[in-house]
């Protein structure tokens, strides 16, 4: 256990681990201290030198990076000499940058932008025609560009694929102002996340080739999302923005960060799964190619729904809230309900890190509903009717899974977020909202209860609404906590935390 | 005014050789060392007072202590990475006498239950990594080094590692990164007192010249080191003199004589009977002294600090009065802009900066303010680096602006002048 002390800093009193480091504890405390090399996931590696503090005793000023907490120590993060020294030291990471922010893709959301304007505010005391000149737009692979020119060697990146991913793809190479950061001359970048250097980089030099040029950071608003990518259930940030006369759509996910499930980091493959969320959005009711109007699908629907017998497929992605709201659904018409998912499992997408072999986001919540996955009892269970109704299982709407197979000869309704092959011509197609418009809950593979909050504003129903609308369900996840699943839990649907719950 | 400890067997012909080594008492102390217990030699070089002659003079008895109470598998790093500008004296030990450095590794080792000595010899050292090679081979073959050091059931073995040529890597810190296959950074300082690490282990890193120092205290004894030299900065030290001088070379003295007779009588005086402008004392590294300062200059820690400037590797430059100390400036700027190891934003952009203005200064392109703007960066580098090679730059830098500002002066004037035709 660690012993708290009282540490003095710029006059206020602050508790503090005693032995912590004493940059983070600062911006635990929300003391404002520029930093480039520092990072939570990384440590202190020293070298910037621009978290310079004044602690008391000490002749000179300290990096808070590598600094331990002492009981009673006095600091001083911006008196006009230690303000000085960082303008000074920031004025040469300056030295040889591009300033080239009108055109840089980080500008919003920079540190040495930040920084500049917080304190720096200075004339270039260097010619221009004396900066060093390095490479540009260099393309290093897995969907990033580098820019050495903006670099400040802060080796956050480098550190990144040598203590965490192990993968040694990145160095500095070079000495002096000629240092700069590479790849093994002729290699690209091969790890599956590489990505997160991106967002490692507190400035401009790593970018995303993927995110470059279409949007300005600050026109855009984040939710927080959880990657249905697989059943580690990654925590991300959705950042969306509507522009004039287009529909809300998604820019690019950025890790959150969870402790208890993915740290500070995501694989890239769920990165740029926010494609997937965007392409292909259906809209309009359907009936045997006709478009026909919301009123009739739902007549037609609670038709088949008393009258066929139909079998209830749920996608094991759908979130807790809309499987439980399914199953009152299937209890109220005295129907079966399945979520045989064989073509979410993915073997070659594992490692024994974030990427889990479920590419399902939420099948521990079909188990915990005890629904059926069996591929015997959804066959039995489809020799005894002749219609189904699939919400938004993606397997059974792709022709290339052999999932599909089975509905062979059956009529097919189907709730869908996204558009399959055929998709207009079925008995029914209802268009429903996706998951990073709605809010929900889901459990992932390690029994961690998450919630995502809704995110996008396009103007389609939710899964809960339309149910809602057809059989007075509850119409939002708080109330089908408070009417079905606060009992089952033991707690609500507010108490699940920032870090989920543990199950 | 000369004193032969380390520098004994220098001229003797072909004193590298182990036959001719013996002859002259190689290896003698080592008979002596394996019937004292490994904590009575420490004990002894703390007695004696012995200081690291790398450049910084730290007490080597107290750095022995941090890594021997480990009590873990320690290593000693014998740093042969000589790079600093004017410094030339680990070599003669390499070259003349290199088996009076495996000795004193062999009794360090004894001191701090270690078995496993590195010798990181600079780069472009090949020629004197190759004799100690032949040493190396030599002394196995003899049965000084190997699994039973002179029959005592002692394992020592040493093992020659080439540098790849940056002076960083001089650093202690550097090195043991270096040595580990890893790029020469150096590290950050630990909190405590502690040893370096060199893969997860204690290890001792010290200069050959002070391991060479060690047979000496351990058969002559520690009273007998300290009868040479000041208090506080007991013993010799092979002092270099390079440059405008009419005898240059390596002269081991006892701590404590004055610069200004080590330049007349040792050196022979300037070359071509000029006047002496300046000397830079101890390697590049250390604050440059004008002539007046030279006369007064003591040649030991101590006096060297009050006088502004440091002892450092005891490798003088000698500079005569038509040195154009501007241009001597860009010269130690240059090859620090080039040395730099580019890990901390200070020294990383502050070197390359500094010598750009000095470079502007000499092609007469020079701004009024660049004297000031020079002293404001040297500022910023002073102090706020992971290691000690931006404080020495802003010390160099430092130096010459305060003793020599005139002549920094008239260049910008000619500059202006340029400017105005």
């Amino acid at each position: 256990m660690s012993e708290m002390v009282s540490i003095n800093v710029d006059g206020n009193r602050i508790q503090a681990d005693k032995g912590a480091l004493l940059l983070p504890t600062l911006l635990k405390n929300g003391i404002m201290v520029p930093h480039f090399c520092y990072h939570d996931a990384l440590g202190p590696d020293g070298n910037c030198r621009m978290c310079m503090v004044a602690i008391e005793g000490q002749k000179r000023p300290q990096i808070a990076c590598d600094t331990l907490v002492k009981k009673d120590m006095v600091v001083s993060t911006k008196n006009e000499s230690i303000n000085d020294v960082k303008r000074k030291i920031l004025e040469l990471e300056l030295l040889s940058h591009p300033v080239d922010c009108p055109i840089c893709d980080q500008a919003g959301e920079c540190s040495l932008q930040d920084y500049y304007m917080e304190f720096g505010l200075n004339e270039a005391r260097r010619p221009k025609e004396e900066k060093k000149l390095k490479n540009k737009k260099l393309d290093i692979g897995k969907n990033i560009i580098l820019d050495q020119e903006r670099c400040v060697l802060c080796a956050r990146c480098t550190r990144f694929t040598q203590e965490i991913t192990h993968t040694n793809e990145l160095a500095i190479i070079g000495r002096g102002n000629d240092a700069r950061v590479s790849t093994v001359p002729g290699q690209e970048m091969q790890t599956p996340y590489a990505m997160n250097i991106i967002d490692l980089c507190p400035v401009g030099a790593l970018t995303s080739k993927d995110f470059r040029f279409k949007q300005r950071v600050w026109f855009m608003h984040s939710s927080k999302g959880v990657c249905h990518g697989c059943a580690k259930g990654c925590n991300i940030y959705i950042d969306h923005n509507q522009e004039k006369y287009k529909s809300d759509t998604i820019f690019r996910y950025r890790p959150r960060i969870n402790n208890r499930v993915n740290g500070h980091f995501i694989c890239d493959e769920g990165r740029l799964s926010y494609k997937d969320e965007n392409n292909e959005r259906l809209s309009g009711f359907y009936q045997h190619n006709k478009l026909i109007s919301e009123e009739r699908a739902m007549t037609h629907l609670l038709h088949c729904l008393t009258t066929l017998h139909p079998l209830l497929i749920v996608s094991p992605s759908l979130s807790l809230e809309e499987l439980t709201v399914i199953q009152v659904l299937s209890q109220r018409f005295n129907l079966e309900v399945h979520a045989f998912a064989q073509g979410y499992q993915d073997e070659s997408f594992e490692d024994d890190w974030l990427r889990s072999k479920d590419r399902s986001s939420n099948l521990a919540s079909v188990k915990k509903l005890d629904i059926k996955t069996s591929k015997d009892a959804l066959i039995r269970a489809l020799e005894c009717t002749g219609l189904v109704i699939n919400f938004n299982h993606r397997s059974f709407l792709n022709t290339k899974l052999q999932d599909q197979a089975i509905l062979v000869n059956k009529k097919e309704i189907h709730f869908a977020s996204h558009s399959f092959d055929n998709c207009k011509h079925k008995e029914l197609l209802i268009p429903i909202s996706s998951y990073s418009e709605n809010e929900g809950t889901l459990i992932n593979e390690d029994g961690v209860l998450q919630r995502y909050e809704a995110g996008l504003c396009n103007e389609k129903k939710s899964l809960l609404q339309i149910l809602h609308e057809l059989i007075s369900t509850p119409a939002t996840p708080k109330e089908v906590w408070d009417k079905h699943l606060n009992e089952v839990f033991g707690f609500g649907y507010e108490d699940i935390g920032p870090e989920g719950k543990q199950l | 005014m000369i004193q032969k400890i380390v520098s004994k067997n220098f001229n003797i012909e072909n004193s590298h050789t182990l036959e001719v080594a013996k002859k002259n008492g190689a290896y003698q102390s080592i008979d002596r060392a394996f019937t004292l217990k490994p904590t009575d030699i420490e004990i002894e070089i703390s007695k004696s007072g012995l200081r690291g002659k790398g450049g910084g003079g730290a007490s080597a008895g107290a750095k022995w202590c941090l890594v021997s109470v480990t009590n873990e598998k320690s290593y000693l790093i014998v740093n042969a990475d000589e790079s600093e500008p004017g410094t030339f004296k680990d070599r003669q030990i390499m070259q003349y006498d290199p088996h009076l450095l495996i000795e004193g590794i062999i009794l360090t080792c004894y001191a701090i239950h270690s078995h496993d000595a590195y010798i990181y010899v600079r780069g472009e050292y090949k020629f004197f990594a190759d004799r100690l090679n032949e040493a190396i081979k030599e002394a196995y073959e003899d049965g000084i080094l190997g699994q039973n050091v002179k029959d005592f059931g002692y394992r020592m073995d040493i093992t020659v590692h080439r540098g790849a040529g940056a002076y960083i890597c001089g650093e202690k810190s550097a090195l043991v990164e270096s040595l580990e296959g890893n790029r020469g950074h150096p590290r950050l300082k630990p909190h405590e007192p502690s040893p370096e690490y060199y893969f997860g282990k204690p290890a001792l890193v010290n200069n050959v010249e002070t391991i060479a120092s060690v047979p000496f205290i351990i058969n002559e004894g520690a009273d007998a080191y300290k009868a040479f030299g000041t208090e506080k900065s007991p013993g010799t030290l092979l002092f270099g003199m390079s440059g405008h001088i009419n005898n240059p070379g390596i002269y081991e003295m006892a701590f404590g004589e004055s610069m200004q007779d080590f330049i007349d009588k040792i050196g022979g005086g300037i070359k071509n009977g000029k006047k002496l402008k300046a000397v830079i004392p101890g390697g590049a590294s250390t604050p440059v002294l004008n002539a007046e300062e030279v006369k007064l200059a003591k040649l030991d820690y101590e006096s060297m600090k009050e006088i502004g400037s440091a002892l450092g590797t005891g490798g003088m430059i000698i500079m005569d009065e038509d040195t154009c100390m501007v241009g001597a400036l860009k010269n130690l700027l240059s090859f620090y802009h080039h040395e730099s190891c580019g890990q901390c934003t200070p020294c990383r952009e502050g070197t390359a900066w500094v010598d750009g203005i000095i470079e502007n200064i000499l092609n007469n392109k020079g701004k009024e303010d660049d004297i000031d703007l020079l002293s404001d960066i040297s500022k910023t580098m002073n102090g706020k680096t992971i290691c000690v090679f931006a404080p020495a730059v802003s010390m160099v830098i430092d130096g010459f602006i305060l003793r020599f500002r005139n002549e920094f002066e008239t260049y910008i004037a000619k500059s202006k002048e340029a400017v105005d035709v």
